[in-house]
């Protein structure tokens, strides 16, 4: 009986890890395969910068409105776990002093639909009647009409914009995201900066190794 | 007793053709943003997120003003033509001004063209908990073969074919795809309302039990 009760206590314990679904990306081969990486104490890490247009086929989340997303993959060396922690990564634009702490999924989920509150779309619809009319009492004629109708939509009806969706992006961005905790295999996930940067400006990616500073820079 | 005789060819071209955007207003900065985000989301994470930029210039306060961005479409345009024969004993003043292309064009004029323009296609009282609603979003499922069986968080749905398109509340979902000899597709899929996702789900053949045993067998 007390094992019953045991095994169910577990079984509750257990559930929010289950249910919370997977996290992070699956990592490359080793961190060689990314277009940055370096190597400290046995710890390898690679890192690779999302273009916009990556981002879109990423996210269902338009993360593109806030944050420039950086894939971020952990080596640990053999029998050696390495703790993951967003803390310990800041990027800035190359030339810029101005360095920025990764975001967290709600802080970024928060940004994009509050951005999606405010946008307004305006549609404009015109159009063009021409009509002819003719009877026996000898009534005819023609009529000519021009319009244009200008419809303004209403607040939060834009994707993105309600709780729900809040919620969703909060889900992706934190499954997606770079797990936090300690590895003992190879992790990877994304980083979310909330940078905006030229396509063609360099970006700078600190991260510290077993308390050495390393730096990557990514194209 | 009137006999009219009414010939009408309305054009409709497809919603949403042409957009362009006028932002008017989007200085904010993002760091700033974020920590607005994060302020404003206390309730639900706090102390979660590191302050973005610590560092952020104090001059770009003046500039920390609510988001507005104005999207500018052109809709719908609309071209009525017609004719009609009026031949009834009464006269009426419209009448002899022919064919009165508001009645055509009245859609266009007074509602929003991306819904009013297809209202019988994708009502929601036709069908059950995947049928559209404004506040779904939309999944296009493409699948080889498409006989394959769909399942949603478990739970059977139906065929590929016949859920080529299906609308689901906005969230996160473990899709799958089985087939007879077919391996099965997995694939985590995010909804965000008034957004379209497409998936493309090709389930490759399995291998023959035979030709499986003779790869495992070491010459």
């Amino acid at each position: 009986m007390n094992r019953k009760i045991l095994l169910g206590l577990v079984w509750l314990a257990a559930a929010p890890v289950i249910a919370s679904g997977p996290r992070g990306t699956v990592p490359k081969a080793s961190a060689n395969r990314y277009p940055s990486h370096a190597e400290k104490g046995g710890v390898s890490v690679g890192a690779a910068l999302l273009t916009s247009d990556e981002v879109r086929k990423t996210f269902v989340s338009e993360v593109n409105r806030c944050c420039v997303v950086v894939e971020v993959a952990f080596y640990p060396a053999k029998d050696k776990p390495q703790a993951v922690s967003l803390d310990d990564f800041s990027a800035r634009v190359t030339g810029t002093e101005t360095a920025v702490k990764p975001s967290s999924a709600t802080v970024v989920a928060a940004s994009i639909q509050k951005s999606a509150e405010s946008r307004r779309d305006i549609t404009v619809s015109p159009s063009v009647g021409i009509g002819y009319e003719s009877g026996p009492y000898g009534g005819h004629g023609t009529y000519k009409a021009v319009g244009v109708a200008v419809q303004v939509s209403e607040p939060g009806s834009h994707s993105g914009s309600s709780e729900r969706d809040r919620d969703t992006m909060i889900t992706e961005l934190s499954e997606k995201g770079l797990p936090e905790g300690t590895a003992s295999a190879p992790v990877s996930g994304y980083l979310y900066f909330p940078l905006t940067k030229k396509k063609e400006t360099p970006l700078q990616l600190d991260c510290v190794l077993n308390g050495n500073k390393v730096s990557l820079t990514l194209p | 007793m009137a006999a009219r005789v009414l010939l009408l060819i309305s054009l409709l071209t497809g919603p949403a053709m042409l957009a362009w955007a006028i932002p008017r207003q989007a200085a904010t900065t993002v760091q700033e943003e974020a920590a607005i985000s994060a302020a404003s989301d206390a309730s639900k994470q706090a102390g979660d997120q590191t302050p973005a930029a610590p560092q952020t210039d104090p001059n770009e306060k003046k500039d920390a003003k609510p988001q507005h961005k104005i999207h500018v479409r052109l809709g719908t345009v609309s071209m009525g033509l017609g004719y009609s024969y009026f031949s009834g004993p009464y006269y009426y003043p419209y009448s002899v001004f022919g064919f009165y292309p508001y009645g055509v064009a009245y859609p266009a004029f007074f509602c929003d063209p991306f819904w009013c323009a297809y209202p019988s296609l994708l009502n929601p009282v036709y069908s059950g908990s995947l049928a559209y609603a404004e506040d779904k979003g939309q999944v296009k499922l493409t699948a080889d073969p498409k006989t394959a069986e769909v399942h949603i968080d478990g739970g059977y749905a139906g065929t590929a074919d016949q859920l080529k398109t299906m609308w689901l509340d906005s969230g996160a979902y473990d899709l799958s795809l089985s087939a007879k000899g077919r391996k099965a597709f997995h694939q985590r899929i995010y909804i965000l309302s008034r957004k379209s996702l497409k998936v493309l789900a090709r389930l490759e053949p399995e291998e023959e039990p035979d030709r499986a045993r003779e790869k495992g067998v070491k010459p």
